[in-house]
């Protein structure tokens, strides 16, 4: 059944501005307003971003502001993804953000799902995950940087300082947190009833997880994975200081070009923010296709 | 071994400078060209000045240049070895990677593996490289307010057997002297000078030379219109012209913004020239917060009266901004201002941020009203101590100091680095960049002569943020004794925290250099230059 | 075999966590106690609580202690605010819903950092556009200087963070709303509920885990709020727009007084602590109790 299948009664659905009977309308109206407005409050600086990057340098810093350039141009793009590290970075960021959040949703899952259905480690390991986004990241960038560049050759025999492999083991530490408290929150919603069925019915407990767990928790795996993979495509500072020239990701080339001292690019840090965009795009596709079919069709039948 | 150049097929020299535009409805397929012939141009050097460089480095007779040849010779050895340098991210890097870099590698075949990175964190990032002593540095781009810090604690070497062993005495001694005493501390060289940095008073001669204006100025204050040459006497030409003129032209217009540029270089230049000091030298008092000091402040904040609205959020870039869309008649600024006022930079798409001028040949340059202009900023280029081959690092710092290549670098379009040296002041080729260059020249050189230096001690980034922060607290109204007294507590606190004895050393260090007061510059030291 | 099994599938998690931290951790808890400052020199000698009460001398930290909080609690109530109306509104099926889904998440994909670049070139004078939007809807010319003058400047700042970090609360608990299962609400339906009260007693509850959730990650990162103040405001005018984040990073990093802001940001994680550690366990409770 798609959309609207299971919703035949407009009263249920839990949302109070949805259909009240005869007050259909009011509702309907304001609730499209409240996005108008929301939209509108979203595009601005969208369209803003999106403009100054076809601007052309006369129309950067023009009095009043332009709005629509007579003259609309590709160079920034060119000029950003050619000669201030964009290709490059959006190479790294790409591959680092696609292992990290497999890896942080992987790790993370089986994780929550032990915890959640065993209880194990119980409070104190749930809260253990959750105190690593607590530290303030100028209290271990120094020591992470001397770990990447001298003790990981010494100890390790090679050096984890300014690679792909090194961003990616540090994001997933920092993604853990998250995709772990997401889905053990997801879990423990979860009833039991089906994964028991299946057991009685001769899986092993891995089968389950697999079979029945995973795919039902799909909703909570894609905004798990998301923020793994946004957490990861938008992290400056660590990059900044644990690479050099080779693992420069998107931050770090954009951060170079509007904090110079003597002239921000914005025209160019523009262009690489709306190229760095399409991933994005795509990932919303992805992400709001299985939220509304987590919508539609709901979770365990009675 | 052929000099194969590329240029940009697509716009010439001729259409950027006379200001055509492309037909919208040839801007994709231009664009495309464009975008193609960039991606297609892995080196993009800039063909005289490349060929010119490399004449210098391996030619004969007139054109060579001893100082880069030999570092040319002596670095063939080390060719393989890959360099690892940093700088500032963004347009100063394009110097590494599509002049110097590609060119020492042709040369000498040793590569360049440059780290960028924005300026408020190179030097943490040297520091940092320091202490994990990885050898991923060899030579970098020191600020000269970092050399005594650095110095002492050991993170570059001093460079003066160096320039012994390759005979390099005679780049050192065509330096101005200013700069030449920056790369010095506690009786060593620490590096090659890179960047003339010193301000000056950029103007525009047609508002200065406009007859009512004359006129009406003269009927006002009972005198001639002319280039300030006091401080005073500049917010009263700075009012008048924002009075008669706003708001399609202000007075002046300098970005007021925190930490960009850096409200500490209005600071330590007015208040020197007003006769200040920044320290008691036996008991290292701040005094950052005296008559003289309150005075100084008085003074900036009717600059900002007389500027456009928004001044005190004014980034740097947003003064060139309005300073090349015509709309402030003067500025003191950093010596880019006058290149980029005749459309040199704009030539190169990396300076695209910055709108084409609409001011060519209406400008006039002379020194900082008060005279002492602030020497702010610059780079020197220093030899890691954690390198794992400094001579390498040495030898292409020389190179790229060298009179024949540093001149190349400072005529680079996009380039941001400043003539520095006598023979670029004196320099033909220089002159001939754009009528009025040869003025512009002799500015910058009578500038240095009488330029006060930024505070380079230790601690002084502590110093110069909690002055910079102050400011602009003042610009958006806190009461500016109040203001400053903080500004001067907190520098008492944090020479405290550094040690008192420490920093009475280090203040005394400082005042050694020419420039360090108004009262000990270049030219009150008899060392001034003529070209 | 259950017993075994349980902990093999959390081991890969709790040893890349570790083996990652510990280092770290432990350099950084003795960084604290000792005098580790560039400007010093390299020795590193026991200073004990010096480092600690270096920073409580300071009234920039005190300052942006108390800015912190409250910058942190109003952006994310009004995030939570905002982001629930918006998941409760888009549950329903509408043309174009979709589209609009995509378009929402795409705040969260741009860095912090360039996020606070575009706001303040948005909103920097002369050149910025705001004053020329608030003068379309405001009688006269505004000059109202949003990056400097109070109030607006923390209302810039809280605006946009708001602007990228409401979809985050959007997404989350429009997932969590997701998966209230419809039986729930049709019992309900049939012991006659009306809408408010199914929205009280069935959604509400079943989706509070998941909002504390988010709360509590939000408000922890919310805490540490720095790119935005990096690159819009440099914690200016003045000291004005401190957080604790920017100022340890300044202390630590840019001015490399390492131990005083090591010693800073650990008292800032053990206040965090608490805070996280009260909002959990009322997290925790409710999942104890949810079958």
């Amino acid at each position: 059944m798609t959309d609207g299948g299971h919703r035949s009664r407009p009263e249920a659905g839990g949302a109070t501005r949805v259909v009240r009977g005869r007050r259909f309308r009011i509702g309907g109206i304001v609730r499209f307003v409240f996005i108008g407005i929301y939209v509108t409050f979203l595009l601005l600086p969208l369209y803003w971003m999106a403009v100054t990057s076809i601007k052309a340098q006369d129309d950067q810093l023009a009095d009043p502001p332009v709005w629509f350039p007579t003259d609309p141009t590709m160079t920034n793009f060119a000029d950003a993804l050619n000669r201030f590290n964009g290709w490059k970075g959006l190479e790294n960021s790409l591959i680092i953000a696609l292992v990290t959040t497999m890896l942080a949703v992987a790790l993370g899952t089986t994780a929550a799902y032990s915890m959640a259905r065993y209880r194990t480690g119980g409070k104190h390991l749930a809260f253990w995950f959750l105190s690593q986004r607590l530290m303030p990241p100028i209290a271990v960038i120094i020591p992470v940087f001397l770990l990447y560049s001298r003790y990981s050759e010494e100890w390790l025999g090679f050096s984890l300082i300014d690679t792909r492999i090194g961003l990616i083991l540090l994001y997933t530490v920092f993604a853990l947190p998250f995709t772990v408290w997401m889905m053990y929150a997801y879990f423990r919603q979860m009833p039991a009833e089906l994964e028991e069925a299946a057991l009685v019915d001769g899986c092993s407990r891995l089968q389950a997880l697999l079979k029945i767990a995973w795919p039902l928790a799909a909703p909570g795996i894609v905004s798990a994975a998301a923020f793994a993979f946004i957490f990861s495509w938008t992290e400056f500072l660590f990059a900044q200081v644990l690479g050099r020239d080779e693992a420069v990701t998107v931050p770090v080339a954009l951060a170079g070009m509007i904090t110079f001292f003597q002239g921000n690019l914005y025209g160019q840090a523009s262009a690489l923010t709306m190229v760095s965009l399409i991933p994005a795009v795509l990932l919303g596709i992805l992400v709001q296709k299985h939220l509304v079919r987590g919508l539609t069709l709901g979770a365990v039948k009675g | 071994m052929s000099d194969e150049v590329f240029h940009d097929p697509e716009v010439s020299q001729e259409d950027y400078l006379s200001g055509l535009r492309m037909a919208r409805r040839d801007f994709l397929v231009k664009s495309g060209l464009a975008a193609a012939a960039v991606a297609a141009a892995p080196l993009w050097l800039q063909s005289e000045q490349a060929a010119a460089a490399i004449k210098a480095s391996t030619g004969v007779g007139a054109v060579r240049d001893p100082i880069a040849a030999n570092a040319v010779a002596a670095a063939k050895k080390h060719s393989g070895f890959s360099m690892g340098r940093i700088n500032e991210a963004g347009p100063q890097a394009l110097d590494d990677k599509n002049f110097s870099g590609p060119l020492w590698e042709k040369l000498t075949g040793v590569k360049t593996n440059l780290t960028e990175a924005p300026f408020a964190q190179i030097r943490t990032k040297i520091i940092a490289e320091s202490l994990a002593k990885s050898g991923a540095l060899d030579s970098v781009e020191v600020s000269p307010a970092w050399i005594p810090d650095f110095a002492d604690q050991g993170v570059i070497l001093p460079i003066d057997s160096l320039v012994k062993k390759n005979k390099a005495e005679k780049t050192v001694a065509d330096l101005h002297p200013l700069y030449r005493a920056l790369a010095r501390y506690k009786g060593k060289t620490w590096g090659f000078f890179d960047d003339g940095d010193v301000w000056a008073l950029y103007y525009r001669k047609d508002i200065f030379s406009n007859a009512k204006l004359k006129s009406a100025y003269k009927a006002k204050f009972k005198r001639e219109l002319r280039v300030p040459r006091g401080w005073d006497e500049f917010n009263q030409v700075a009012q008048f012209i924002t009075d008669q003129m706003a708001p399609k032209v202000y007075g002046t217009g300098m970005g007021r913004a925190l930490g960009n540029p850096g409200n500490q270089f209005y600071f330590f230049q007015q208040f020197r020239s007003n006769g200040g000091r920044f320290f008691n030298p036996q008991t290292m008092k701040a005094e950052i917060s005296n008559a003289i000091a309150v005075k100084t402040m008085n003074q900036i904040l009717l600059q900002n009266k007389a500027s456009p609205p928004g001044v005190e959020k004014l980034d740097f870039v947003s003064g060139w901004g309005l300073w090349l869309q015509g709309k402030t008649a003067m500025i003191m600024a950093w010596p880019p201002t006058g290149r980029i006022s005749e459309n040199i930079s704009q030539r190169d798409k990396a300076f695209s941020f910055l709108p084409k001028s609409q001011i060519v040949g209406k400008v006039g340059y002379s020194r900082v009203p008060g005279q002492n202009g602030e020497h702010a900023g610059a780079f020197i280029k220093c030899v890691m101590a954690t390198s794992e081959n400094q001579e390498a690092a040495y030898l292409y710092n020389q190179w790229a100091t060298s009179p024949s290549i540093s001149l190349q670098r400072v005529m680079l379009p996009y380039t941001l680095r400043d003539p520095y040296r006598i023979s670029h002041y004196r320099s033909p080729a220089y002159k001939k960049l754009w009528k009025g260059a040869d003025q512009y020249l002799i500015t910058l050189n009578e500038a240095a002569n009488d330029a006060v230096l930024d505070l380079s001690m230790s601690g002084a980034g502590d110093y110069a943020n909690a002055l910079d922060r102050a400011m602009t607290s003042m610009y958006a109204g806190k009461d500016i004794k109040e203001a400053l007294d903080e500004a001067a507590r907190e520098w008492d606190s944090i020479t405290n925290k550094l040690g008192v004895a420490k920093q009475r050393a280090s203040y005394a260090n400082f005042l050694t250099y020419p420039g360090a007061t108004s009262k000990n510059t270049v030219r009150k030291r008899g060392q001034a230059v003529t070209v | 075999m259950d017993r075994h099994i349980r902990w093999l599938l959390v081991t890969p998690a709790i040893l890349i966590v570790f083996a990652l931290t510990i280092f770290p951790l432990g350099f950084s808890l003795w960084v604290a106690f000792v005098r580790y400052d560039f400007t010093l020199g390299p020795e590193h000698p026991w200073v004990g609580l010096d480092n600690f009460v270096e920073n409580w001398k300071d009234p920039v930290w005190r300052a942006s202690l108390w800015r912190t909080a409250w910058f942190s609690v109003s952006m994310v109530a009004i995030e939570l605010v905002l982001g629930m109306l918006l998941a409760l509104a888009m549950l329903r099926p509408f043309r174009g819903r979709r589209a609009l889904m995509t378009l929402f998440v795409i705040p969260l994909f741009i860095s912090p950092v360039v996020v606070g670049g575009f706001f303040d070139l948005f909103v920097r004078r002369p050149y910025g556009v705001a004053n020329q939007l608030a003068s379309w809807v405001w009688p006269g010319t505004v000059t109202i200087d949003f990056s400097i003058d109070s109030p607006w400047l923390y209302i810039v700042l809280i605006i946009a963070d708001v602007w990228q970090w409401t979809p985050f609360m959007f997404i989350i608990i429009l997932a969590g709303l997701a998966a209230i299962p419809d039986t729930l609400y049709e019992a309900a339906e049939l012991d006659g509920a009306k809408p408010r009260q199914s929205f009280l007693f069935v959604t509400l509850p079943l989706v509070l885990p998941v909002v504390l959730i988010a709360v509590t990650f939000r408000l922890i990162d919310a805490a540490k709020l720095f790119d935005i103040i990096f690159s819009l405001t440099r914690g200016g005018p003045g000291t004005d727009t401190y957080t604790t984040s920017y100022y340890l990073y300044q202390q630590g990093f840019e001015f490399f007084h390492l131990g005083q802001g090591t010693a800073g940001a650990w008292m800032f994680m053990i206040m965090l602590t608490f805070v996280s550690y009260w909002l959990v366990r009322r997290l925790l409770k409710p999942l104890e109790e949810a079958s």
